[in-house]
């Protein structure tokens, strides 16, 4: 089972199963040093597992990085990305 | 709406032309045999990730793996992998590699039990024949020799 933050990504590779986590890249399991984060979204993660039906489906538990739901993140994450350059 | 990784990476790339990305040329798909909770589950990770005693991950294009203790406490992690959004996981490489998390599950009885290792690789690797039947088969035959139900492979 994929566990991805790019859904895009997942939807072309078509894993066998994947579960999207709508956080930026390379935070996958939460911001850094916070292990209950960790845990509770691999928890969550893991609940998604009985529920697959096909091939090739991405769940999404509906997580967000912000609190308030916000997608400022989004900016940051487009700058850090240009050092890939 | 999801984030679009895929405009942001062409962008990178121009002129070249943007990463192909491709599908498992053969299914892979196997029904779940048991609940979680009696299920031994292995980490993959991307990240090129290592204890700090193992061997770099160099070139870019490398095509070996490592094999990283299921144990937390077994030595701090290293992510050898190039890219730059690695500023944040390097900092704390469990919010790409939940090793404490998984044994947390695991201890809490969750999890049904750790395989002895994780396993990891340099991600973005371009020749996808290579990666299909020599990495990809190679990390299989250790899950397997392990037992391991559930695979959980975090792309970095």
């Amino acid at each position: 089972m994929m566990i991805g933050t790019a859904h895009d990504i997942m939807s072309k590779v078509t894993p066998p199963r994947a579960v999207f986590v709508d956080h930026p890249v390379g935070r996958t399991f939460g911001p850094p040093h916070n292990r209950l984060r960790n845990e509770e979204v691999l928890a969550r993660v893991l609940e998604e597992l009985p529920k697959f039906t096909r091939a090739g489906e991405i769940r999404d538990p509906g997580f967000q990085w912000l609190a308030d739901g916000g997608r400022a993140w989004e900016d940051e994450l487009r700058a850090e990305m240009r050092q890939d350059r | 709406m999801p984030f679009q990784y895929l405009p942001v990476m062409a962008q990178n790339s121009a002129p070249k032309p943007p990463r192909v990305l491709v599908s498992p040329s053969r299914p892979a798909w196997c029904p779940i045999s048991r609940p979680l909770s009696t299920s031994r589950v292995a980490l993959l990770s991307s990240a090129a990730l290592r204890l700090a005693h193992q061997e770099p991950f160099i070139p870019r294009e490398d095509f070996g793996y490592r094999r990283v203790p299921s144990e937390p406490n077994a030595g701090d992690l290293v992510i050898d992998h190039h890219s730059g959004i690695g500023r944040v996981p390097k900092q704390d490489p469990e919010i790409v590699f939940p090793r404490t998390a998984l044994a947390n599950l695991q201890r809490r009885g969750i999890v049904g039990s750790l395989a002895p290792f994780h396993f990891s690789f340099m991600g973005g690797l371009r020749d996808h024949g290579k990666i299909e039947n020599e990495l990809a088969t190679s990390i299989a035959n250790d899950l397997k020799q392990a037992q391991v139900d559930l695979a959980l492979l975090v792309p970095y």
